[in-house]
């Protein structure tokens, strides 16, 4: 479910339309925080989509929540 | 005198979001006596690794109708919550423009239009504003929130760009209403079949939770779509979050 990004962080493998994935990773993730309203774009409340640590990237997202990948 | 005010880049991963320091912004406005002020859009920027913003690269913007003599107050205002409220490591920036007395509304829009599509620079942005007469000043930081302020600006002001901050208000929790009661909403100027389809007024549509209108044409417009269930009676759905992501 995660890549390394261009930079080394951790970004969702799946891209941005991935929506169950998307929802069952946040289910899981300890880090998970909701972002702001305005900025929530998934159904699923708890959603990596909609989670303050998701840094939108060209391709995916990278999660700022989590460590880096080894 | 009617302005637009554009914020950027005043949150951190921990912070409240740039909408609120916005809408806060806005509220203060009201509560001085000072104006009036719109509903508040938020505008999609360019994503990129270049760019050094927190996590969405969003601008926030509105309009604020204020009376003579106000402009120079309201900016030292604006300016002064920005550097108190916004968070630590931010970068804010803001703009406030007079679409009365700017130079070019059109080339400010089109510089909106390009920060969705490439990296632009500080100094293109300063250059940019002086050459508009828009007042364009940074609050912290780097500063780099002037490039996302002015870009919210222009979008705002081309009417094409943006989603409301927020969702539209009923005085009940309606599940369906027909189209022309939705026109009587005061965020709502237009309902609009997003695949283009004609709607009539006497149209049932079923209110999904949290229903934002975008800005299209200069217009806040309610896009549906066919209902998926046709249990509720209503032909038309309002648009789920993931479907509004692209405006």
């Amino acid at each position: 479910m995660w890549r390394k990004d261009e930079r080394g962080g951790r970004e969702f493998a799946l891209g941005p339309e991935s929506w169950t994935a998307a929802a069952r990773s946040a289910s899981e993730c300890r880090a998970f925080a909701p972002d702001v309203e305005e900025e929530q774009v998934a159904e699923e409340e708890r959603s990596c989509y909609n989670c303050r640590f998701r840094r939108w990237s060209r391709a995916s997202f990278t999660c700022l929540g989590l460590p880096p990948l080894p | 005198m009617k302005i637009l005010i554009a914020i950027d880049d005043t949150d951190n991963l921990e912070s409240r979001g740039t909408g609120e320091i916005a809408s806060l912004i806005a509220e203060d406005l009201r509560q001085r006596g000072w104006g009036s002020c719109s509903f508040i859009t938020r505008h999609q920027l360019f994503v990129h690794p270049d760019i050094p913003y927190t996590s969405h690269n969003s601008a926030m913007c509105f309009f604020a109708d204020i009376g003579e003599g106000r402009l120079e107050p309201v900016i030292e205002l604006v300016g002064a919550f920005l550097e108190r409220e916004s968070a630590e490591g931010s970068d804010p920036g803001l703009c406030v423009a007079v679409p009365g007395a700017m130079a070019s509304a059109r080339e400010l829009s089109a510089f909106g239009r390009r920060a969705k599509q490439e990296v632009v620079t500080m100094e293109e942005a300063y250059q940019l504003a002086h050459r508009l007469g828009v007042h364009l000043s940074q609050h912290g930081g780097t500063g780099q929130g002037v490039i996302g302020a002015l870009a919210g600006a222009g979008l705002r002001l081309g009417g094409n760009d943006g989603r409301l901050k927020g969702s539209l208000e009923f005085a009940h929790p309606y599940r369906v209403l027909r189209v022309g009661e939705l026109l009587q909403h005061p965020l709502v100027d237009a309902v609009r079949c997003v695949a283009g389809g004609a709607l009539r007024e006497e149209d049932l549509v079923a209110i999904g939770e949290k229903p934002k209108t975008v800005l299209l044409d200069g217009a806040s417009v309610l896009l549906v779509s066919a209902a998926a269930e046709k249990g509720s009676g209503a032909c038309w759905q309002t648009l789920h979050r993931k479907q509004l992501r692209g405006y």
